[in-house]
């Protein structure tokens, strides 16, 4: 049986998310409370569409999500997507909710009310903007475990001291664990043979407090 | 500065200085309790009356800044009366789930939502199903003594 999504509000990630999530076989119902932005949706094939605002239980009831296997927040107010996974989670069964913030600062707070997943667009755009702006450097990718692992992604440099060396000659702290090197467009699942090469990019896994020792190892800064 | 020096017996944060909010705020003034009341706009406040010794915050109050600048740790009761539903659940639930805050009442328009929120530990006050009641209860009497 098709999975059953439904995403409130929202229009351009709505619609993106929409299309993408209809390529991956799931059933989709959008919810919006904007006219213009229904019959835009509408181009989409195979989708439901309801015009109304999905914070009100008799819409949601309306669009018959009883059971759905998730929702998705999308509207722009905080406050908002906060009702209405509360209300697909309590008074719908909706399995698994996923809401849109738009403080960073509300983040724990929507985990703490039994949201499922909760995305932050500004942290997220920002972290992204971060890693590809700071390309050169270190950049975190992954947070997991509040932070305790890291998952970050480091460019070796011609200067670096492991140049053409090979992993296990590495003298990496204990905590420490070299996921992926990706060399040009080829990714390397690496094992103890393989050698580090200048413009490698190293993914790395480890602790919060044994990474900049990992960093100055590889790097030599 | 403490905004609640000396008595601390009694403070009421009001969210949304409409018509219920200003005229509850003005109450609590009267009685020379601490009130304080959170509007997103300015014009807002005209509602209070002249003598209000309260104070005024403009502001969103799902806004954690705001509600830190209002000391809602150091409030014993937060009255949501904004005209948007959904800020008045979301408040209360900050209320409730990080402030501890003894006393939340809310209003919400829709009756429906409520049934939701009945065991987060504030009282729903729904302005719907009270005004049902008191025309029907008035009816019942003008009819009956007709």
């Amino acid at each position: 049986m098709k999975k059953k999504v439904v995403l409130v509000g929202g229009y351009q990630k709505t619609y993106a998310l929409a299309k993408s999530l209809r390529t991956k076989g799931y059933e989709i119902t959008i919810i919006n409370l904007n006219y213009q932005h229904c019959i835009e949706f509408a181009q989409i094939e195979d989708i439901h569409i309801l015009h109304g605002d999905g914070t009100r239980p008799y819409i949601l009831d309306d669009a018959g999500i009883y059971d759905f296997d998730l929702a998705i927040a999308l509207t722009r107010r905080d406050d908002d997507n906060l009702v209405i996974c509360e209300l697909c989670k309590k008074k719908f069964n909706v399995k698994r909710t996923v809401a849109l913030v738009n403080d960073p600062e509300k983040v724990d707070f929507f985990y703490k009310m039994g949201i499922d997943s909760v995305v932050c667009s500004i942290t997220t755009v920002t972290n992204l903007i971060e890693q590809q702006a700071l390309m050169d450097q270190m950049s975190s990718i992954f947070e997991l475990n509040g932070g305790k692992v890291k998952i970050t992604q480091l460019a070796i440099p011609k200067t670096a001291p492991v140049v053409n060396k090979k992993l296990w000659e590495l003298n990496l702290p204990q905590e420490v664990v070299i996921g992926c090197i990706l060399r040009g467009d080829t990714n390397i699942v690496p094992r103890g043979d393989v050698r580090i090469h200048e413009g490698d990019i190293l993914v790395m896994i480890a602790s919060d407090q044994q990474q900049a020792l990992a960093v100055k190892e590889l790097t030599g800064k | 500065m403490s905004i609640f020096n000396g008595k601390i017996d009694e403070s009421t944060l009001i969210v949304g200085c409409g018509r219920l909010g200003a005229s509850l705020a003005n109450i609590f003034s009267e009685k020379e309790e601490n009130v304080l009341i959170i509007d997103n706009s300015k014009d807002s406040f005209r509602k209070l009356s002249p003598s209000f010794t309260g104070l005024t915050i403009v502001g969103n109050a799902i806004d954690f800044n705001v509600l830190k600048e209002a000391q809602i740790d150091k409030v014993t009761t937060i009255i949501c009366v904004t005209d948007n539903d959904s800020t008045n659940i979301m408040t209360a639930q900050i209320a409730k789930s990080m402030y501890h805050v003894e006393n939340v009442i809310i209003r919400l328009y829709d009756p429906e939502r409520a049934c939701t929120y009945q065991d987060m530990g504030f009282e729903t006050i729904l302005p719907a199903i009270l005004s049902t009641a008191e025309i029907t209860k008035r009816l019942d009497k003008k009819r009956g003594i007709l």
